[in-house]
């Protein structure tokens, strides 16, 4: 029996009926086909135009979409096939549809030697899907798989690689730890409704210092030793002048976030930078309360640095601030105990157990004033606290000039 | 500050270790800096045993030191009274006072001297006392103990009980040598143009008109408040000594400090505000002092100059405004407690029947939750309502003061800027796509160089006053040279597979003329602060493995990454001009423009450039007008049906005349195709050979789809000539 004539019968017809009879058969098939294809193969040196005709019309025996050997086996095959051998036929079915896409590129490669016919397969054909790639493929369901395996499956074979080698790699980029501090933070306050401003660093010294408390005869502006440009701008000495201009452009109520780059006149050490980043924090409404002070930002801790982490509140002085605070969150290395289990102290809380993490208060009345929202009506609590310090103790780093030598061995680790 | 557990029990009978105390004192506001045990030296035992922070009953000499970080607002406890007034409110124990018994003699101070006050707004009040016929010598041993426990150096016993007092009860005072004032006479005044002093520390300094000095009835022999003159000091021949306990104004005291550039004990209590009921006391404690341990006679009376004793404030306090900043009705009982005890005089109000806030108190009798109260004359920071709840809280526990978390009840993102709720998502989107594209982002300084700020950009950059080097005195008003030694640090550390990117700012000066000088309070001629997005990339696209061997990085590879980061917006009408700007090499940079203003410009940096940056590998730049990316809105994801129907691809093997740009044939493809041409790419450019002289050869990969029916080979036919035939005005040909 000659191929074409197996493919006219169905399994039974053919007294096929189990599995082991399948796969001789599926053999046979694939037999014939390869052959077929090495004939091609061999014919290199012949005419482009001869080689085209042929592989053309060994296409059309095989894959041709109502009259090819593998249409046929479908219909006759693998349609009819009892459910007991359908699985094993459809499997075979598939592998000889793996071959034949091998067939398909045998035939194309050697189409022409410009690329210029390249997937110049009929139109409309399902066939069309064996031409591999993306994009043709859409509409050929069930078919798309396998094509797209099948190129895979057909360099691994052909690589004779050692699988053990690395894969192939794109490599990533990373995102600035301050970056990604400061997302965090924004996420979590986001999430509590809250909107985020911003506001110049090349700051009035009325805005930096004046409207919140801090006139020129003040102690506290030596603390805050700042940068200026003249006598009435400065690089602003902390985020808290957006307070006043968000205030004064939105009025009450008001929740809002406000990070960005402040600047002191700080010679640069592993502890100090004359330039670093901050995050403000706001709520201006009827009833805001201490209260919502300690529980926002205890909040805001044990979301960014953990759910164990606790918090404690301590009196400290800001002139835009009254009452002002100090929030310390209990050392999540060494959970408050200041040393581990061997008793080695920890270094994260310098043994202490708690980590200071950063500033708060209800704002002054004044403040609140100057920001054009009537004191009496509205209280208000704030909060100020250091991006680069937040990543140095979230990813244990011991210098804040790394941040800002954009040496790839510090930027990989992140 | 520097606190002596010892001496700090002379005041109060605190209990509490160290440790304990520690904790407690930081739960005040009274941050612990550090604790340790006392110098050895007096007790004359050796180095072994120190105490250690971890066991801090160790102490050699019996003593703990804490050193205490006192906040600006609290010069009272920069006293161990004002510390133990804390104390013992916190733990409710009775703060001791000391007891003065003066043995005067019938000799009056207001016959030895005299004193004037030129300038009361700078000198609210002068007290002096005279001791006579000391004997100064070194001080006894518990003297020199106390004041080398709080770091103070011992000098003599006169000047060691200025500092002892000073220490004690936080007044600075200060001794002169009677006998070398000239006419016995004090003139409080501002200094003379031109006048000159030698303070104690050996300087001599000119004096300016705003320096406010201590005068004898010649010349000035102090600088008030700051530091006395070397002329009168006290010495081994002092026989008779002034002692000077005044107050002088905060403002000017600081201005004085500055203006030298001298920073005393004095100064610093000074200009934080001295508590000027203090001033006789301390004198008379001095005074005290210095007869028990110098001898002498101590003449009779205080000459006090007080022109305009002060009038404390009457804060009216009440619990509901306690409870609306605290969110706790603390008890009245405590609120009475923690105030009496801190020196807050407190008169019970009357209610007025409109609430909290009534003022009109009637005669009789009080309510409960209402007060009146007068703030101690030592408490200059506590003016209003607010500032006396602070107490309260300070001692009530803020750990014991309820916590509630509240969400936020407006958003003004989307109520009033709709934009603003968006940036933050583009810039998320940015960074993520860049990262994605192997780009490590970097955070560069603000402040650099401003000649090679110069030599990249004209715009001029912002210059600080001040700035802390010469390399970094301007604000940068571009950030090539930031990214250049970004590139270079990790060039010169050998790597080789860069790409970095910034999400930063430049800082554009405004003009002089555009109106610098508005009102402090109006922003008007702050710097324009833009945003810039910068990309540099050095290096191998990817470095060498078995999979591929290393290829530099190029051109396309910056573009492609600008192409993808600008179509992550919705960015139409975006155009492209092959040209860079002076920075780059000529021929290897571009813009991309968006409705014609540059939106990004890239390239190559010039070769003269990276000569003397000492690059080993080219760099490639781009600078995004990061401002105007984040304007435009992230590109809409919606979903547009594909089409059912097959597509057909195939290539067209072009000859394009040289000098014809890609961009020329993709505008003349996209004016002819059908609307069955999908889609276009170039797959191959060759250069022009000897086949074909003057064409090169471009292949063209074309995807044929229809949207309604699967196309016949005819219909593919027919559109693919159509489209080379749109081709044929620019000489473009199909390679036969």
């Amino acid at each position: 029996m000659t191929i074409e004539e197996e493919v006219s019968k169905t399994l039974a017809e053919l007294g096929v009926t189990e599995a082991p009879a399948v796969e001789a058969l599926f053999a046979e098939v694939r037999a014939a086909m390869d052959s077929e294809r090495q004939e091609l193969v061999s014919r290199g040196a012949a005419s482009s135009t001869e080689r085209e005709k042929t592989a053309k019309a060994l296409r059309d025996r095989w894959l041709g979409r109502k009259n090819g050997l593998l249409a046929h086996i479908d219909e006759k095959w693998l349609k009819p096939s009892s459910r007991e051998l359908k699985p094993i036929v459809g499997r075979k079915f598939n592998e000889l549809r793996q071959t034949s896409a091998q067939l398909e590129m045998e035939a194309l490669i050697r189409d022409v030697p410009v690329r210029a016919k390249v997937n110049s397969s009929d139109p409309g054909s399902k066939d069309a899907s064996f031409a591999s790639t993306g994009q043709a493929l859409s509409t050929a369901t069930g078919t798309v798989a396998v094509t797209t395996k099948d190129s895979v499956a057909v360099e691994v074979t052909t690589a004779a690689a050692d699988l053990t080698l690395p894969g192939y790699r794109r490599r990533l980029g990373s995102i600035h730890p301050i970056t990604r501090v400061q997302r965090e933070i924004e996420d979590i306050f986001l999430g509590l409704g809250y909107s985020i401003e911003t506001g110049p660093e090349v700051e009035t010294a009325y805005y930096n210092f004046d409207a919140l408390n801090i006139p020129a005869t003040h102690p506290a502006r030596d603390d805050m030793d700042s940068l200026y440009v003249d006598a009435e701008t400065v690089l602003r000495t902390h985020t808290s002048p957006v307070q006043i201009r968000a205030l004064r452009k939105h009025g009450a109520p008001l929740y809002i976030l406000a990070p960005g780059r402040v600047y002191r006149r700080d010679n640069p050490d592993a502890s100090h930078s004359p330039m670093f980043h901050q995050i403000e924090g706001l709520a201006v409404d009827a009833d805001i309360t201490f209260a919502d002070l300690k529980g926002t930002l205890d909040f805001f801790c044990r979301k960014f640095f953990g759910e164990k982490v606790r918090t404690s509140f301590h009196p400290t002085y800001f002139p835009f601030t009254e009452p002002s605070g100090e929030v310390s969150i209990s050392c999540f290395v060494c959970d408050g105990a200041g040393s581990d289990a061997v008793g080695r102290s920890c270094r994260t809380c310098k043994a202490s157990g708690w980590i200071e993490v950063m500033g708060c208060g209800m704002i002054h009345p004044d403040v609140l004033g100057h920001g054009g929202v009537d004191p009496e009506r509205y209280s208000g609590w704030a909060f100020g606290l250091g991006i680069d310090r937040f990543a140095m103790v979230k990813y244990d780093i011991h210098d804040i000039q790394l941040f800002f030598q954009s040496d790839m061995r510090f930027l990989e680790q992140f | 500050m520097k606190i002596s557990l010892d001496w700090l029990k002379e005041f109060v009978a605190v209990t509490a270790g160290p440790k304990e105390l520690k904790t407690d004192l930081t739960n005040l506001g009274l941050g612990v800096e550090s604790l340790a045990g006392a110098p050895s030296r007096i007790t004359g035992q050796g180095e072994a045993g120190l105490p250690t922070e971890a066991n801090p009953s160790a102490q050699v000499s019996g003593d703990t030191v804490f050193e205490i970080e006192v906040t600006t607002n609290r010069p009272d406890c920069l006293s161990h009274l004002g510390v133990a007034r804390e104390v013992a409110t916190l733990y409710r124990l009775p703060l001791k006072r000391p007891r003065i018994e003066l043995k005067e003699s019938p000799a009056l101070t207001n016959g030895a001297v005299s004193i004037e006050i030129t300038d009361p707004d700078l000198c609210a009040r002068y007290c002096g006392r005279v001791v006579r016929n000391v004997e100064v010598k070194p001080s006894p041993a518990w003297l020199v103990r106390r004041l080398e426990a709080v770091g103070l150096r011992p000098i003599n016993n006169v000047a060691d009980v200025t500092n002892y007092v000073l220490m004690d009860l936080g007044h600075p005072l200060h001794a002169f040598d009677l006998a070398r004032l000239r006419a016995s006479k004090i003139i409080v005044r501002r200094a003379r143009p031109g006048e000159r002093l030698r303070t104690l520390d050996g300087v001599d300094r000119l004096l300016a008109s705003e320096n406010l000095v201590i005068a004898d009835a010649e010349r000035a022999v102090a600088l008030a408040g700051v530091m006395g003159g070397e002329d009168t000091e006290i010495s081994a021949s002092t026989r008779a000594v002034l002692l000077e306990s005044a107050w002088f104004d905060p403002v000017s005291i600081r201005r004085t400090a500055k203006s030298q550039g001298l920073h005393t004990e004095a100064s610093h209590r000074f200009e934080r505000g001295a508590d000027i009921e203090m001033a006789p006391l301390a004198l008379d404690r001095a005074a005290q002092l210095i007869a028990d341990i110098a001898g002498g006679e101590i003449l009779g009376g205080i000459l006090d100059v007080y022109p305009a004793p002060r009038v404390r404030p009457e804060i009216p306090l009440g619990a509901g405004e306690i409870v609306r900043i605290l969110g706790y009705d603390v008890p009245a009982g405590e609120v009475e407690r923690i105030l009496g005890s801190l020196g807050f005089r407190m008169v019970s109000r009357a209610a007025s029947p409109t609430g909290r806030e009534g003022l009109s108190s009637s005669p009789s009798g009080g309510r409960p939750g209402a007060w009146i109260v007068t703030p101690p004359s030592f408490r200059l920071d506590v003016a209003r309502e607010v500032d006396l709840i602070e107490e309260i809280a300070r001692h009530f526990g803020f750990d014991r003061l309820p916590s509630r978390l509240r969400v936020a009840t407006r958003r003004i993102g989307e109520e009033n800027l709709p934009v603003q709720a968006g940036r933050r998502e583009k810039e998320s989107a940015v960074s993520n796509l860049l990262a994605g594209l192997g780009f490590y982002e970097i955070y560069t300084s603000s402040m650099v160089d401003p000649e090679e700020n110069a030599r990249f950009t004209n715009r001029p950059p912002v210059v600080l006053g001040n700035p802390l080097s010469q390399e970094a005195s301007v604000l940068r008003s571009t950030s090539v040279p930031s990214m250049l030694h970004a590139l270079g640090w990790n060039l010169d550390r050998g790597r080789t597979d860069l790409r970095l990117y910034e999400a930063g700012k430049i800082y554009v000066a405004k003009p002089a003329s555009a109106g610098r000088r508005e009102s402090a309070t109006k922003p008007g001629g702050l710097p324009d602060e833009r945003r810039v997005l910068t990309l540099g990339m050095s290096g191998a696209r990817r470095d060498a493995s078995v999979h591929e061997p290393e290829r530099a990085l190029d051109f396309y590879d910056l573009k492609g990454g600008l192409e993808a980061l600008i179509e992550a917006f919705e960015a139409s009408r975006l155009g492209f001009a092959a040209e860079g700007c002076a920075y780059f090499e000529p021929g290897f940079a571009a813009k991309f423009l968006l409705d014609g203003q540059p939106l990004a410009i890239f390239g190559r940096l010039a070769s003269r450039l990276a000569r003397e940056y000492k690059f080993s590998r080219d760099v490639w730049l781009a600078e995004v007008d990061y401002d105007r990316l984040l304007e435009l809105p992230l590109r809409a994801r919606s979903f547009r049906p594909f089409s059912k129907f097959p597509a057909v691809k195939r290539d067209f093997s072009l000859l394009v005349p040289m000098g014809t740009p890609y961009e020329r044939v993709a505008e003349a493809l996209a004016g002819a195709r059908d609307e069955e041409v999908q889609s276009f790419r170039p797959v191959e450019r060759l250069p022009e050979g000897k086949i074909f002289p003057d064409h090169y050869s471009l292949l063209l990969r074309v995807t044929f789809q229809s949207a309604t029916r699967t196309l016949t080979s005819e219909e593919i036919a027919g559109a693919g000539r159509r489209l080379v035939e749109g081709l044929a005005p620019l000489g473009v040909r199909l390679r036969s």
